[in-house]
């Protein structure tokens, strides 16, 4: 899994394989889901809270990858098998191509202590400057609706790497951010907001879409 | 230069006593760093101490109960962090 983590898990009991496919789909491509998943995922022994816990839990483990790429925090403990290096030639995520219609098909505060801890979180970060700007340009990249409010082009440019290519973020990332004067807690500031929404708009929209039938 | 990072033995005033009460949180052993000071994706964001709280405390929501089993919920954990590309 390490190795490919797209490649099927062998042997694996269908809820584990169930809950390999979400967590893909969450990190990649969360707008693209829809009611067949839900089917799909409870044919092979998925309760609907089983499936909103496994939404959340990969849309924050999103944020925390975020946040340790943005600060590039060092491991906590000796390694046995070295992990692979992240390649940072890889391709960016895929913008959502439109926005997705309809409304969450399982409740986030039916899981009444993570909704109010969610609440608390993004009543701290997004009170924070650009937070509006931000989170609507986050919201448009993960496919919800949102207003294009104007946002300046170099953090423009900071908030689509962190939420496409957290692989790529790097020193590289601030230089023109610092050149205009921010420092580091403005800079950690921007990254928040910006991994802050991507954990919630990557939520409402896998919540939304898994009630939607494709199209095509 | 990356970001700042304050570990626990530098930490002082507000974020030393946020990083004490984040080591009182009940915690398989499993997740406790060798080093004994706060864990790194706690000091990752010591550049808004405030935020720890709630981050962390999202995650006990998520994380210290089901109805996902715990290793259900470490499989869900590791593939994003894996497509992520983050190592950590």
């Amino acid at each position: 899994m390490i190795a490919d983590p797209r490649a099927p898990l062998v042997d694996a009991p269908p809820r584990f394989a169930a809950l390999a496919e979400l967590a893909r789909l969450l990190a990649e491509t969360p707008w693209a889901l829809s009611v067949a998943h839900r089917v799909g995922w409870q044919a092979a022994g998925l309760t609907d809270e089983d499936i909103l816990q496994a939404v959340i839990l990969a849309s924050y483990f999103g944020h925390l990858n975020r946040i340790a790429d943005a600060v590039a925090v060092p491991l906590d403990y000796d390694v046995r098998l070295v992990p692979p290096h992240a390649d940072p030639t890889t391709a960016p995520l895929a913008p959502a191509p439109a926005v997705v219609i309809g409304v969450p098909v399982l409740a986030l505060a039916s899981r009444t202590a993570t909704h109010d801890a969610l609440a608390a979180w993004a009543a701290h970060v997004f009170a924070a400057p650009h937070a509006p700007a931000i989170r609507a340009r986050v919201a448009r990249l993960l496919g919800m609706p949102a207003e294009d409010v104007a946002l300046d082009p170099e953090i423009g440019a900071f908030v689509d790497q962190l939420t496409l290519a957290p692989w790529q973020l790097g020193d590289a990332s601030y230089t023109a951010l610092r050149a205009r004067g921010l420092d580091d807690a403005a800079l950690f500031s921007l990254a928040m907001i910006a991994s802050t929404a991507g954990m919630l708009s990557r939520i409402e929209v896998a919540l939304t879409a898994l009630g939607t039938t494709p199209s095509r | 230069m990356p970001l700042a990072i304050t570990a626990y033995p530098e930490s002082t005033g507000v974020l030393r006593g946020i990083y004490d009460k984040m080591r009182e949180r009940p915690l398989p052993p499993a997740y406790r760093p060798a080093h004994g000071g706060a864990p790194g994706i706690v000091t990752a964001h010591s550049l808004d101490p405030l935020a720890i709280p709630k981050v962390f405390g999202t995650s006990t929501s998520l994380n210290g109960s089901g109805p996902l089993a715990w290793p259900e919920r470490e499989l869900v954990n590791a593939i994003t962090s894996r497509l992520n590309q983050c190592f950590y």
